[in-house]
């Protein structure tokens, strides 16, 4: 389906190569690996453990102060919702745009994305009150004969991640299918079996491509408005409130960039480890890298034009509410979280305007993780620090601490995502054997020797 | 057939219980709805009692010596809120902070339950009443002869007339204490007219207010009848169309009275006689007002104090006397008062005799300052008395001592401790384990005021009558009681005092009795004495002490206007609310201005060790403006050693830095010498203050005096903010739609719209209403810690702004009562996903606890941020932040829901008090009145700031207020059309004010 140029060509990267790179990923598991996995599972255990103790005695063992209401937990929960972003972007509207590069990575992208889904999705059922009554913000017809409200952007919030959560699933085991029959064929034991199942009986039949390429695109063009409509929505839950800081038009594109230039870093985040790990170089290149960092210099550009937008505008408006929010987040208290997101988001995507830093893996591995930070704090100076110096009754402003219980909650968190992220990549294929498949050159009938799967 | 069954029944059984298990061990997790409780029905209804309807009793309340008449309202046996009596002349149905606490002592956890006495090891053991009193008579048999004395609080009552007749019988003598007994005001009034006693005033019809460091709004004689009076004569438009008198402030620091004042003088401290005499000077010496008779002689006394002679010993300007003096008298009622801080020196009798010397040349003497209606507080005994008792025990002259209502070993740290180690009996009748109770040898705890019978004088004219409105909590005895068995009479106490009434008025004495117990007492006027300038006030000589040097600093101890003299220390209530000036709750601290803690590198929570040459204790800076640069001010009442888990080991007492030895006129000096050091130790203080301390974003708004005077009926000069131009428009589209959506299903019709009108030239800030609010709502107090960040629940915050002049330097503040706005277009109600914050058709913000998930949204979304969030289980039953302890509880208002953790709360109005009127209303099938429903702030206003009522009705005085041209909404500019109108602040002053 790719029509732009094929990865640089190498000898030695035919079908048969690609199949048993990718498939050696699923090999037995090594001792690092199980060293990660138990890393994860110990940070998830962390979390559940501080979750009962929030459950038993309260929210008040989290940090929450008068009248910050919403701190960490909120800003963890924009934070996975952003890093969800990257993956539809660049399994669905890369797909659309023919950008052949996406290939090698979209895969660990969209798995990325239904974990940061699935991550995500947990805190606001973490942060509220009573979080055994979670269900009673879930619009269905119930005996207390009750609906939720749906003027309120939290609702809207559910719809929106819960649409996200169900196509980028469908998107991700979709795409899997044809991966998935390609391993089976070379699994054996247990593995066998489940691929066998999971695989929906591919054979590879013309029929089944035919069926699988167009239910592929229909689902891409589905899933593109989602892209952007998901971080809007979840940019309402404050920019539809009247908190300065908080109630601005330019929330939705804002967020929405934000979100890709935060998911463009997990992507290399992740990427980087697991190509070493699984000795992939040649699948995932440096060409690759160079195209995930050129989005993050696009989506970078327009967050830190965001930030010069919204200063700009608390000024010109003459607001004294918005200009005292603004001046408050840059030199009240918080400075030090307000510069930090400035310089990671604002001035680090800069360097990458720079080819040699673009190339260089071991430069983007490093600007990713400040990445991440940067966009950490972005949700954190928003969240927080518009509402610790809310300019309307500077009688109540507060400087607000997290405690262990919210770096107990979010180390949780982090330590699910990876749990699924490392079951993933040892069960399932990294990488898309079939369509890093589609942007090589074709197999010569007298070069094919026994390959698993044809074209 | 029960063959084919896969469970059989013992299997289900099995099942049912482990998931009865289940259920229960989660609701023991606080988790999940909570456990059903049952409702036993009165097997035999008392007669006064219909379940569900509150009976209301007259009492008075006897947390300070004022003496105000409350009424007590009981549900079901229990006291669940106190509120003023309206009959009562003193409080006119109003009440302070101090007297709604006073539920708190009375279900106070830390009661003393039962007699106790000390075993030979040294420690308290149980022991049954009759073997209490047995033991008693043989100690008072043993002690005759050997000094017996029977210490008292002030008990102008027919309690202290029994103790005095036993006293008698047995040889032994009684004693008042008043840890502040205004002993420099009685000196003063001595040394000027000749007597002792203490006067009544008439704030009420003052038209200049001097203050010379008397706090009459929170601890000087009478503050409850001194604030309803000052509101009167001081809020603008009072009763006086366009009109309010000026209140000037002397003294070396803001206090909660201090900073209601137009305009602050802090004078150099010891030196306002001076000022004092020298605005007599000019009033005299210019014929500025009609002078008295004997102004010749007042001429000739005056003539070495004119301002240019003493403006420089003062530290003011010569001109700023004259003009202070000018105002004074040509207001033709100035009224000038004396105490507090600024009479607490070694000159203070004199201070206060140089202010009686202003009030008569002014001729306030025989109009607003009254003697004849003598205050109960003039005839306690003077620091001197309980010194001289204290030579006496200390002799071992003293074989029996008996404790009743005072707290010496707390006020008089060290030295009362030690002369109390000599007696050689000690029996306390206190209710509480304070520091003296845990030193005396046997314990006879008394009932709380609130369940036995009783009366008081608290001035010539006034007797207030005290019934028991509960039955006893513990196995606690009136003490009257105790004392009639001792001295070998019959009957009880009430029979004792039915008998004293009897005496006064023996016709009909049932009806009488009936009737004054409904009145809560009798109430007449006392005749005015006059008095005349005592012929040996020439010899007094009025110099200002040298000016000190050293190291040393000045330091003043101020007695805390919540906790006093640190009786209120042991009340939550009291401990939660935040002192009016400092914001601080909780624990004590020590102000100082910024100049000096730039010199000392200080910075707010830092600690420093004041060491006088009595004693030494640590403090918390509080960095502030309000004080004098050469002043270090730290208030009372924290620093117990005993007194229940509220008050024990928090923070530090002042009265350890106080000598025990009394000055000339037989009172204490509470302004020491001390050296301060910073001790490198630091702490977050406990704050309600957040943000920037200026005046807000047009949420408080003062008017100077002759602005408001030219505001006319219809004028609006804050609307200018409601809606900027270029809003207009859509502001005015939105406001139509939003009345075409209130014209609908439920909210068609003629409904009220509640509303609240809240004057700030009245509030003074004094938190009495914040207090009425825990009360009426079951508002839980969250403790120290949970304060200091932030959490505590307080739906009625008191938000000081200071005014400043050119210089920062706060000339007084304005306080800014901060509730609930119920807004018209609330921003809360669309955010929330459940329902629970939503609009009632009486336009109400409602807020449904039950529905709540606790997504808190809605605070986040509320631009005042008068919502608050339950962090954990506050009721929760032997939990780390329980609220509500055995038997705390049992002041919970049983028509509030308590609260469960993570769900949010905030102020509905008082939604219980408006259906209960409605419902009343119903059943007289009539509509509900303006005047029908009183929140609980409104209800306990001293001031009567507050004004609740039907904003729709045109002739409700609450929709008339909120017409007047100084009312306005705070954040108006948001749309959110508050329910809450705001009247200005208007300050008579003439320095510029920034606001």
């Amino acid at each position: 389906m790719a029509e732009t140029q094929a990865p640089p060509p190498s000898s030695r990267l035919t079908y048969d190569y690609v199949t048993r790179t990718i498939a050696r990923t699923l090999g037995n598991p090594t001792r690092g690996y199980f060293l990660l996995l138990g890393a994860a599972v110990a940070l998830l255990a962390i979390g559940i453990i501080t979750l009962l103790f929030l459950i038993r005695y309260g929210l008040g063992l989290a940090g929450y102060s008068h009248p910050v209401y919403w701190a960490v937990f909120i800003t963890c929960f924009v934070f996975w919702v952003g890093i969800a972003h990257s993956g539809t972007l660049i399994s669905a509207i890369l797909f659309l745009f023919r950008s052949g590069w996406r290939t090698a990575v979209y895969r660990t992208a969209e798995a990325m994305t239904v974990f940061a889904v699935m991550t995500a999705g947990l805190f606001p059922l973490i942060h509220i009150g009573r979080q055994w009554y979670f269900y009673w913000l879930i619009p269905y017809p119930n005996e207390r004969g009750l609906w939720p409200n749906f003027k309120s952007p939290l609702i809207w919030d559910e719809f929106a991640i819960g649409t996200y959560f169900t196509v980028s699933t469908v998107f991700l085991i979709m795409g899997l299918i044809p991966d998935i029959a390609a391993v089976r064929d070379l699994a054996t034991g247990w593995r066998k079996k489940l691929y066998a199942i999971t695989s929906l009986g591919w054979t590879g039949a013309n029929e089944q491509w035919r069926h699988y390429t167009r239910g592929y695109l229909y689902l891409a063009a589905l899933a593109t408005p989602l892209v952007l409509s998901v971080h809007s929505v979840v940019s309402w839950d404050f920019a539809m409130a009247i908190v300065p800081g908080w109630h601005a038009t330019l929330f939705a594109p804002y967020f929405v960039a934000g979100a890709i230039y935060s998911g463009c870093g997990m992507v290399i985040t992740l990427l980087t480890p697991i190509r070493k790990l699984f000795q992939l170089e040649e699948v995932i290149t440096v060409h690759h890298f160079e195209n995930l960092a050129k989005l993050c210099l696009l989506t970078g550009s327009i967050v830190s034009f965001s930030y010069v937008t919204e200063n700009f505008v608390a000024w010109f408006s003459g607001n004294p509410a918005e200009r005292a929010a603004f001046w408050y987040r840059a030199f009240g208290p918080y400075w030090w979280a307000s510069w930090t997101m400035n310089i990671c988001n604002g001035l680090l995507p800069w360097l990458l305007w720079s080819k040699k830093v673009r190339t260089n893996i071991t430069a983007l591995f490093v600007i990713s993780i400040f990445v991440n930070i940067g966009m950490w704090f972005e949700r954190y100076v928003i969240i927080v620090v518009s509402l610790a110096g809310e300019p309307y009754t500077t009688w109540t402003n507060a400087v607000y601490n997290p405690t262990w219980a919210d770096w107990g909650i979010m180390a949780g968190s982090f330590g699910w995502f990876f749990m699924w992220f490392l079951l993933f990549v040892k069960n399932f294929p990294a990488v898309a054997i079939s369509e890093v498949k589609e942007v090589l050159a074709p197999p010569r009938r007298q070069k094919a020797r026994a390959g698993v799967q044809h074209t | 057939m029960s063959d084919s069954l896969p469970v059989d029944r013992r299997r289900f059984l099995k099942v049912l219980g482990v998931a009865g298990a289940g259920a229960a061990a989660a609701s023991a997790c606080g988790i999940g709805p909570e456990p059903t409780e049952r409702l036993i029905p009165y097997l035999i209804q008392p007669e006064d009692q219909i379940p569900g309807t509150a009976t209301y009793y007259a009492t008075t309340c006897r947390e300070c010596a004022a003496g105000c008449g409350v009424r007590v309202r009981v549900r079901e046996g229990r006291a669940v809120k106190l509120e003023g009596n309206p009959d009562s002349p003193i409080n006119r149905g109003r009440l302070c902070a101090r007297g709604q606490a006073a539920l708190q002592g009375l279900y106070n956890p830390d009661r003393v339950a039962h007699p106790m006495v000390r075993n030979a090891r040294g420690v308290f053991e149980d022991i049954d009443w009759d073997g209490a009193i047995q033991r008693v008579a043989a100690k008072v048999r043993e002690a005759q002869g050997k000094g017996i004395v029977f210490l008292s609080g002030t008990e102008q009552s027919s309690f202290g007339d029994l103790v005095d007749e036993w006293m008698k019988q047995v040889g032994g003598r009684r004693m008042s204490y008043e840890p502040f007994a205004f002993e420099a005001l009685r000196a003063g009034n001595r040394m000027a007219f000749g007597t002792a006693s203490v006067p009544a005033y008439d704030f009420g019809n003052a038209k200049y207010i001097l203050s010379f460091g008397a706090d009459f709004l929170d601890t000087w004689l009478s503050p409850v009848e001194f604030q309803n009076g000052f509101s009167r004569a001081h809020a603008f438009d009072a009763g006086r169309p366009a009109s309010m008198s000026k209140f000037v402030y002397v003294g070396p620091r803001l206090s909660l009275t201090g900073m209601n004042a137009d305009e602050w003088i802090a004078a150099r401290p010891g030196t306002e006689g001076l000022l004092a005499l020298a605005l007599a000077q000019v009033i005299v010496a210019r014929h500025l007002a009609r002078l008295p008779a004997d102004a010749s002689r007042l001429s000739s006394l005056l003539a070495g104090y004119a301002p240019r002679a003493v403006a420089a010993t003062i530290g003011i300007d010569e001109d700023v006397i004259v003009r202070l003096a000018r105002e004074f008298a040509i207001s033709g009622g100035g009224l000038a008062v004396a105490g507090g801080m600024a009479t607490q020196g070694p000159n203070g009798a004199e201070i206060a005799a140089a202010v009686n010397i202003l009030n008569y040349a002014a001729g306030a003497v025989g109009t607003l300052v009254k003697f004849g209606a003598d205050l109960a507080i003039g005839s306690t005994h003077t620091f001197g008395d309980l010194t001289a008792l204290m030579a006496d025990m200390a002799a071992g002259k003293v074989a029996l001592l008996f404790v009743h209502g005072t707290n010496p070993a707390y006020s008089v740290p060290g030295a009362f401790q030690q002369a109390l180690g000599k007696v050689g009996y000690k029996v306390s009748f206190s209710s509480y384990m304070d520091e003296t109770t845990a030193a005396c040898d046997l314990i006879l705890p008394d009932h709380h005021s609130l369940e036995q019978w009783g009366d008081s004088r608290p001035r010539a004219g006034v007797t207030a009558l005290q019934q028991p409105v509960v039955q006893p909590v513990f196995d606690t005895r009136p003490t009257g009681d105790v004392i009639l068995k001792l001295s070998g009479k019959t009957g009880t106490f009430e029979d004792y005092l039915q008998g004293k009434w009897r005496a006064k008025h023996a016709t009909n004495f049932d009806q009488y009795w009936m009737d004054s117990l409904a009145k809560g007492g009798i109430y007449t006027e006392a005749p005015t004495r006059a008095v005349r300038l005592a012929p040996s006030l020439s010899r007094i000589s009025f110099a200002a002490p040298a000016a000190s040097g050293g190291q040393d600093q000045d330091v003043i101890v101020f007695p805390h206007p919540i906790l006093h003299d640190g009786r209120g220390a042991n009340k939550p209530w009291l401990q939660e609310l935040p002192d009016p000036v400092s914001k601080i709750a909780w624990h004590s601290w020590v102000e100082v201005h910024p100049d000096t803690a730039a010199k000392w590198g200080l910075a707010t929570g830092d600690f420093i060790l004041l060491k006088s040459s009595f004693g030494a204790q640590k403090f918390p800076a509080w960095i502030t403006r309000s004080v004098r640069p050469d002043v270090l001010a730290v208030p009372t009442g924290q620093g117990h050693t005993a007194y229940g888990r509220y008050a024990k080991d928090r923070s530090a007492n002042a009265f350890e830095l106080l000598g025990a030895q009394a000055n000339d006129y037989g009172g204490r000096n509470f302004g020491v010498r001390a050296s301060a050091t910073k001790t490198g130790e630091h702490r977050k203080i406990v704050t309600t203050e957040g943000g920037p301390r200026e005046l807000g974003l047009g949420t408080t708004e003062v008017l100077p005096l002759a602005r408001a005077k030219a505001l006319h009926p219809g004028d609006h000069p804050f609307h200018f903010e409601e809606t900027p131009e270029y809003a207009k428009e859509a502001v005015e589209w939105w406001g139509e739609r939003q009345h075409e959506k209130a014209s609908i299903g439920n909210y068609r019709g003629e409904h009220p719209r509640w509303g609240l009108a809240i004057d700030l030239s009245k509030c003074t800030g004094c938190g009495a209403c914040v207090t009425a609010c825990y009360a009426e709502n079951n508002i839980a107090t969250v403790g120290e810690e949970l304060m200091q960040r932030g959490r505590e629940l307080s739906w009625m915050r008191l938000e000081r702004y200071w005014r400043t002049d050119e210089h920062g330097n706060p000339q007084g503040a304005v306080n800014e009562p901060m509730l609930c706005q119920q807004c018209g277009n609330a921003p809360c109600e669309p955010v929330c996903p459940v329902y629970a914050a939503y609009h009632t058709p009486d336009g109400l913000n409602g807020q449904v606890y039950n529905r709540c998930v606790g997504t808190r949204y809605c605070s986040n979304n509320c631009p005042y941020k008068v919502r608050y969030f339950n962090w954990y289980n506050y009721a929760e039953r032997g939990g780390q932040y329980e609220a509500f302890p055995e038997p705390l509880s049992m002041l919970l208002n049983p028509d509030v829901t308590v609260r469960e953790k993570g769900v949010m709360e905030k102020c509905t109005f008082c939604v219980q008090r408006i259906r209960g009127a409605q419902n009343q209303a119903r059943l007289e099938n009539r509509n509900v009145r303006d005047g029908d429903i009183v929140t609980a702030c409104a209800q306990t206003c001293p001031s009567e700031a507050i004004v609740f009522g039907d904003l729709n009705d045109r002739n409700s005085r609450v929709s008339e207020l909120a017409g007047n041209p100084r009312g306005y909404h705070v954040l108006a500019g948001l749309n959110t059309k508050p329910a809450i109108t705001y009247l200005a602040r208007v300050v008579a002053q003439e320095t510029p004010s920034h606001g």
